[in-house]
Parts: C-alpha cells; structure tokens; sequence
C-alpha cells in the first residue's frame, strides 16, 4: 500500500474515483500553492493548472512552492514543476495562461471532473463560474482576505452560483488596473478623479486613498513609466488658459498615452486593445452637439457629447469671438484655477481645485472624462447621475497631517 | 498611530526587500508583531508518520521566526511519502527529522533549523533544554507520561503549549497558555465604534462645536449640510440639556425624542431632500450616546489580582492596567481612543475635529503614564523605565484589551487496569450551553472530542506509537475503553454517546492510525496561525482547545479546563 495506505484506508473504494479524476485548478498563488499540494498528495490522478502571473517577492511568504530563484518565472510552470515531485503518480499539467483565454471554452471545461477557483479578482471568477455552470462541471470557489477565508460548492442546478448574491466591489484598486488596463467603468471613474483632475487642477497625489499599491512592486517597469507620463502631463498643466490647451490634454491622455500602452502588446493577449481617440475627427462630430447636455444627467451621453463636455469644440475660438457661452467643463475649471491664482498673495502656497461631486464643474470633468476612458478601453460607458452615485463622498484626511 | 501623531509625516522610503517580501503580513501584524515573530524559537516534538507537525512548522518559516527545532528519532517510510510533501521515494529510511530540516530551511532562507533524533524522554532527562524555547509544539502520538513531563514543565516556566493530534478526516489541539497572558492588541471588529465622548464632552471639543455650530439656522444651504456629524449632535445636546435640567437623554424613549429633535433640524427644501450629515446624526444617536461603561474585558482586567495586588516585579502590563485604571476612577471614562469615524464634512473641519480627538488622546495617556510614576513611585520602585509605547498603546486599546488565564495541559491517561480515566480532565462551554446540552446537540463535536481522547488513552495502553492496524479489531476493542464514565458525569445519554463514539472509532481505526494530508495541513494552518497570535500577542487566541471534524467540515473551539471528569 504504501504512499497510499491512508487515504486508500480512510476513503475505501472511493479512493479509485480521486486517482482517475482529472481536475482543474484556476490561480497558483496563496490558496493555489497550498490546495496543489494537497490535490497531489491526495492523489488527484490527473491536475491542470492555469495561472497568468510570474512570481514576486512578496509572493514567497505564503507561496511557498516558489523560491528567490523563481522570481519573475511563470507561477503555473514553476508550481508544476516543484509540486510534481511529491507524488509521481500525479499527471500535472500547467498553462501560464489567462483563464479568460477563448482556447480555454466550454468542451475543454468539460473534460474536468472537478474545478477549483483560487483567484484573486471578481472577474475571473465570474467568469469561471459562468463556464463551469454552461459546462456542468462542479466548481469550489475560494478566497481569503487577510485572517478570514471562504469556500463555496457551485454545483448546477443543486446550489446558487456565484453570481447568484450580488458582490460587494472594492473600494480600492491596484494603480495598473487604473492606469492601464481597466475593465470596469469604475476603473475609469477613479482614474479621472484621482489622477487625472488632481494632476490637472490639484495637487497631485500618489496615495489618493482608491490606490492599492500593494502590487506596485510586481509591476515595477509599468509604475515607472506611469510616473513619467504624470510628470509629462504636469507640464502641460504649465500652459494652462492657452487656447490649445484642451486638445494638448486630450491628445495626451487620449492619443499618446493609449499608443504607449497599446505597444506593449503582452498587456493585451486576453484583454482588448485600447482604441485611441482622434481630436479632429470627434470635435467635427461635436459640432452639432449642443452644451446644454450637461442637463441630461440620467442617460450615458454619446462619444462627441462626453466630447463636448470634456473639453472645448472645433469652432472654439469662432464662437468666442461671436461672444458664445463656452461650456466645457475643463475651460471652466481652468478659469477657476487661474481666477484662484490670480487672487493669492505672492508667496502663499499655490491654490489648487480640489474635487467636490456636489460641485457640478468637476463632476462634469471627471464624468465626461471617466466616459471617453471607458470609450477607448471598450468599457460601458455611465450617466452623470450614475457616475456621481457611484463617487466617494470625501477624502479620507486621517493621518495627512 | 505613532506616525500619525507625528506633526509632519516622514519621506516615505523605498520598501527594503524583506519589506516586500513579509509585505502581506506585515499588514496583518505590523512591525512589532513581526519583530516578535523573528525572535520566535520553535521546538517540535514528533514522532511516527504524521505531518500536522511539520505542515505547522511550513507555516511559521514562511513568515519568518528565528528559529526551529525538530525532535523526532524516526525514520522515513513510505507511508511518510503520502503524507508529507517534504519527504519523497528516495528519502525513505534517511532520518525524517533531517529531511524535514533541510527542506523547510529552503523555504526561507532567514530562518535557521536544527534537528535531533535523540529521543524526547532522554533529552527530558534535562528539560531545561527546554527553556531555550519561546514555543512548543507537540504531535501526537507521543508516551502520555512524556507529555506530563512536558506539560508540567512548561507550566512552570511560562513556555506556551500546544498538543496536536490530527488522524483521519478528524483533528484537534490544545493551547496551553501561561498563567496569565494579556493581550493588547486585540484588533477589535472595525465596526465597534470607538467612544467619542458626545454626553461629556471635553472643553475643546465643546468650544469647537460651539463655533462651528454658531449661527447654525443662518447657514447657507452647502455650510448647513456640511457640520460635521458630531458637532451637531453635541449642539442639539446642549439645547436639550436647556430643556431637560442639564440632563442629556437616557432612555430610549427621550433618545428617541432626542432624535426627532436633531431629525427637525435638517433642511430638506434643497435639491436632495434631506442632508446626509443630518441623517448621518440621527443614526448616531441610540448608539452613539450611550453613557460610558466599562467593558467587560477591562473590567476583568481592573479586578485581576495581579492589578489589585502590583508588586516591584510585576509585568509592565500591570503598572499600565494600574495606572488605567486609576484613570478610570478619576473621570469615569477610559483612556480617548483618539480616532474620528468618516462623516460628511468640510476636509477643513473634519481635520480640526480630528485634531481635536488626537490631542486630547495624547493628554489622557500623558495622565496615565503619570498616574504610573506614581504607583511606582510609592512601590518604590528604582527602575527608571518608562514604557511609553505600552502606554499609548494600552490607551488606545483600552476598552478591548484582553488577559487569558492559561492552564496546564490537561493529559488523557489510561488507567492501571486499561480502564478509561481522564485523570484532571475537563470541559467548559459557553455559558449558555450546559454540557449535557453540548453532548445532545447533533452538531457538537464534543462526541468526537471525547472520542479522540479516548484514542490517545487506548494508544498509549498498547505498546507505544503502535496504533492499532487492524480496521476490524478496533473498534471493538476500543471501545472497552469506551468514554462511558465520562458521559455519566456530564449527564447525557450512555448508549448514544457510546453509538457516536463507535462510529467515529470506526472511521479513526480505519485509517490506521495516519493523517490524511489534507486534514493535516488544514490543521497545520490552524495551528500555526494561533502560535502567530501567541507570539505576537496580537489577536484573540483561541482559549484553548480547537476541533475539527472533516467529515462535516465543523470547527469547535471550548475552553477544556480541570476537573470536570474526574469521578465524584
């Protein structure tokens, strides 16, 4: 009997069914790592493996099929390669792959007895859920934050799925997701808050309290270009009032910024490609749009609407010599701010806007900038009136001071 | 909390890589939990084929203590292989103790690890080996009187405890804590609100509701329905108190009426409707005015001999608790927990206010660390030390500080004639549930508790770690042993609990005596996360015996204490 003389005694017969089980494990990371072991141990016959992540430091202190040496390797090969020593009777296979990856669908899902989630992010595991229920395959969904944990049996048809409760969404979020793949529009809405309003009218700041900077480390590369795309954006802040100011911004952040993280072609294997924005092109088609959008808060404005709000039309400076309101939100913020500045005595500190949802200037700002955002990233796009719901009332100041 | 009191915040620095490496945890338990941590020196006793040990001790290098131990005179087999992933095909018949060293010595480089394969009971020929310890575990199956030995032994010297036994889909252990082990830091439940002083409000506090509140009615619209929460609550107190004799509501009926009070005041001819720091005052109320009483945690920790009776060499603890609580008995209230709830305010006012709840925090505990010069002073003590961290930290915590009286290591023994006796052994519930009510409940694991131990016994009745092999031979004859005197003490039914107990026999005999990876490594989790509580002192630490039943998926933790089998 040997290696198996205690499951095969505590299970009985039952034990044939875990050795020709073929079973799939979705994460190698904290619970990956650990139910691996076990699943091999145990004597699983057949283990899949899927994990998209390579290895950090701040993994090994609980990931401990990983070494120093391992760092930056995939964490699927790694794991399968360290974890199949323990029982040779074990088939393992591994993908560094996305889970979301069209080549993982429903047939290959069915070719599992039984799947297990140890992710760490909503998505995933929706859709993962998703596949398991089109495939009719059991799945034990896990997760733990901090000193608590949970598991949970999906089976179709005997018990609720993982969608079946609404999920509480995070409050906070890693500073890649928000400033380069985004996949939710409140990705976009805090990126518009937190760092492109504070970088244009306020003081900007690296711990706006939406930021989890606890995989910065992780991203290390990403985190420094992300740095010198804000120091770039700073100085165009400098020709604030120009009149080319607006199409400066836009190009910016629209244009250049998204052919940046559009060449880094790894980041976009299983996600879709952001799609730039083309200042000329969408001001021709604002030019029917009229300002007084801003009223029509309940529904998601168009592409040249949010246009319109954002930032100034074509014929700009045509109407402003017929003496026509100008209405875009970023000129009205940028007057404030000069207005501001103006005012302050020589030697106080420079005044800055700070964002209030109940002033209607920056939320327009941040809505209609969220809206192009989610535009270029092929995100759903929001109404004033959701996007304001969706806002946190105030900063937390706790220990600023 | 440190930082924060600071007048201006430190550069931040670039993470050192042991930072980022302990990074996670270090968010669970802080720096000083992690220094505690890396001056952790772990012994593990073990011995036969199981792994609870060793998954336990996978738990503790990960995060980094000093260093680690293990006993175990045994040799590897191939039964070993199944279990333990540290050991495979070509480790078999090499020292187990070694292997196991050298792989867990991989998993982090900053942890040193020794082994011995002497066996425990000679090296107890001098157990003051043993004080070279911070933390002991203890795997079954091991010599009952062994553990006596080591269990009275580390009762002695403070040594903090645990006994591990995980066999088949079941499992359980026993912390063994010091006699007296408080615990500061007990990371309380986020939404326990911190007392914020509204029915007494010092002058400060006062005047700042008073200035901010001044000229409420007059307010445009954006200034109304931006005072802070607090502010407002106490300005409707002081016009109530005008009304009511200087008395602030204390019933629920005048809290009631109290709110209806504040709820009057709110504007909602505005575009919203309503305004949220209004709402946000009216939901306050019945909780938030409540008068101050102790909880009863500190109220334990008041009444504790060791704080009514301070001798020079008392722990530091004690002089802070002293000092408390003379505190106490001066104003009625603990120590200011010195945070401020987010609420719907100007960030000009919410900082003011949140300044105004630090300072006087910073005074309360300035006061209690004079009240401890004091009792110092008058014990005569000549220690010059001055524990300011314990201070502020006792402060802020105060309400949910905590001490566990630990206990020996209550041992399961059998008896002369093999018969079942569980020499000073005993269980205590929750006070709600006698223990006979925990024996008829289905969903108790006592059953299995009992069961478990009586195991222990009957393994130590045969000769020494030779469980029984025979699927079919043991229940019948462990159940000679069968726990029927222990069910007539806790008053429940004989023969059901004979019936239970079968069954889990049955399910314990058939697996030979092993541990299932699985189970094992489950527990070895649970084990090594309370050893983590235990040696940071941060977090309540489960007082003191844990089961897990893993054929249910149960978990049930009960204090075990003396003297509840012993025979009348």
């Amino acid at each position: 009997m040997g290696r198996e003389a205690y499951p095969k005694q505590s299970l009985g017969s039952l034990y044939r069914r875990i050795k020709e089980s073929r079973v799939l494990l979705v994460g190698a990371g904290g619970i990956g790592c650990e139910l691996l072991k076990n699943l091999v141990l145990t004597g699983f016959g057949e283990i899949h493996l899927v994990d998209l992540d390579t290895i950090d430091l701040s993994n090994l202190n609980r990931q401990f099929l990983f070494r120093h040496e391992h760092i930056k390797k995939p964490k699927a090969l790694v794991a399968k390669g360290v974890a199949g020593k323990f029982n040779p009777n074990v088939k393992l296979e591994a993908y560094h792959a996305n889970i979301k990856d069209p080549m993982f669908n429903i047939d290959w899902f069915q070719g599992f007895s039984l799947v297990f989630n140890a992710l760490d992010n909503l998505e995933a595991r929706r859709h993962v859920n998703k596949m398991c229920l089109a495939a009719d395959v059991p799945l034990i969904e896990s997760g733990t934050t901090g000193f608590n944990g949970q598991v949970q049996v999906i089976k179709k048809g005997r018990t609720e799925c993982y969608d079946c409760n609404p999920k509480e969404t995070p409050k906070t979020f890693p500073v890649c997701t928000i400033r380069s793949t985004p996949s939710q529009p409140i990705h976009c809405i805090v990126w518009a808050k937190s760092y492109l309003f504070t970088e244009i009218f306020g003081t900007s700041e690296d711990d706006a309290p939406e930021f989890d900077h606890s995989e910065d480390s992780e991203n290390s590369e990403e985190i420094e270009k992300l740095r010198q795309e804000a120091q770039a954006l700073k100085r165009i802040r400098q020709s604030i009032g120009s009149p080319d100011f607006a199409r400066k911004i836009f190009e910016k952040i629209f244009g250049e910024d998204i052919l940046r993280l559009r060449s880094m072609e790894d980041m976009w294997k299983s996600r879709r490609a952001p799609e730039p924005l083309d200042f000329d092109k969408i001001s021709q088609q604002a030019l029917v749009i009229d300002t007084s959008v801003t009223q029509k808060d309940q529904t998601a404005w168009s592409l040249p609407e949010n246009f319109v709000v954002f930032s100034d039309r074509y014929d700009f400076l045509e109407r402003l010599r017929l003496g026509e309101l100008i209405n875009c939100s970023l000129r009205r913020l940028s007057a404030r701010l000069q207005d501001a500045q103006a005012k302050a005595a020589n030697g106080d500190v420079s005044p800055v806007l700070t964002f209030d949802k109940d002033d209607d200037d920056t939320l327009e700002f941040v809505a209609a900038s969220a809206n192009l955002r989610s535009i270029v990233f092929g995100i759903e796009t929001k109404s004033k009136f959701d996007i304001k719901r969706e806002l946190p009332r105030k900063e937390l100041v706790d220990g600023m001071y | 909390m440190d930082d924060s009191l600071e007048d201006s915040p430190s550069p931040p620095q670039e993470p050192s890589s042991k930072e980022k490496k302990y990074d996670r945890q270090l968010r669970m338990w802080g720096s000083t939990g992690q220094v505690a941590l890396e001056s952790a020196r772990v012994l593990l006793i073990q011995a036969g084929p199981n792994a609870v040990g060793i998954e336990t001790l996978k738990n503790l290098v990960l995060p980094g203590i000093e260093r680690y131990t293990i006993v175990d005179p045994s040799v590897v087999t191939e039964e070993d292989t199944g279990v333990n992933f540290f050991v495979d095909g070509e480790s078999i018949g090499q020292l187990k103790a070694k292997v196991c060293c050298q792989m867990l010595q991989e998993l982090n480089p900053d942890v040193d690890g020794e082994y011995l394969t002497e066996p425990i009971e000679s090296l107890l020929r001098n157990p003051s080996f043993l004080l070279g310890y911070s933390l002991i575990l203890v795997a079954a199956p091991i010599f009952s009187p062994t553990l006596k030995t080591i269990a009275a032994y580390a009762w002695e010297h403070e040594l903090p405890l645990f006994y591990i036994h995980s066999l088949g889909f079941y499992s359980y252990f026993t912390v063994s804590l010091p006699p007296c082990f408080p615990v500061i830091e007990t990371h309380p439940d986020q939404s326990v609100a911190a007392e914020l002083r509204l029915t007494n409000p010092w002058p400060e506090l006062a005047a700042l509701a008073k200035e901010v509140t001044a000229g409420l009615e007059e307010m445009n619209d954006h200034d109304h329905g931006h005072v802070p929460y607090v502010l407002l609550l106490l300005h409707y107190l002081e016009l109530w108190k005008q009304d009511n004799e200087g008395r602030v509501p204390a019933t629920y009926r005048e809290k009631l009426e109290f709110r209806k009070l504040v709820e009057a005041g709110a504007r909602t001819e505005n575009a919203e409707g309503g305004e949220e720091n209004y709402e946000e005052a009216a939901a306050a109320v019945l909780k938030s005015l409540n008068p101050a009483t102790l909880t009863w945690s500190i109220r334990e920790i008041f009444q504790a001999t060791e704080c009514v009776e301070l001798t020079t060499d008392s722990p530091i603890f004690w002089f802070v608790a002293a000092a408390v609580k003379d505190f106490e008995r001066k104003h009625h209230v603990l120590p200011l927990h010195g945070s401020v709830p987010d609420m719907k305010a100007k960030t000009a006012d919410y900082i003011r206010l949140q300044k105004v709840y630090k300072a006087k925090a910073r005074q309360d505990a300035a006061e209690v660390l004079a009240n401890m010069r004091v009792i110092k002073g008058e014990l005569g003590c000549t220690s010059e030390e001055i524990y300011e961290r314990v201070v502020d930290d006792f402060c802020r915590e105060a309400a949910f500080v905590r001490f566990f009286r630990g206990q020996r290591l209550p041992v399961a023994c059998g008896g002369e004639d093999g018969e079942f006796e569980l020499a000073g052994e005993a269980v205590e519930h929750e006070p709600t549930s006698g223990e006979g009510q925990a024996l008829e409940d289905p969903e108790s694991l006592m059953p299995l508790y009992i069961t478990l131990l009586a195991y222990d016994v009957f393994i130590n009745s045969r000769s020494r770690n030779a469980p029984p092999h025979s699927p079919d031979s043991g229940p019948t004859t462990l159940l000679n042993h069968a726990p029927g005197h222990a069910s007539s003490t806790v008053h429940t039914d004989e023969q059901e609990l004979s019936r239970i107990a079968h069954s889990i026999l049955f399910r314990c005999t058939r697996s030979g005596g092993g541990d299932l990876h699985n189970i094992s490594a489950l527990t070895g989790g649970m084990v090594a996360q309370e050893a983590i509580k235990v040696i940071t002192r941060q977090y309540v630490p489960a007082d003191n015996t844990v089961v897990f039943d893993g054929i249910r998926s149960k978990v049930w933790v009960f204090r075990r204490t003396a003297d509840m089998f012993s025979r009348p």
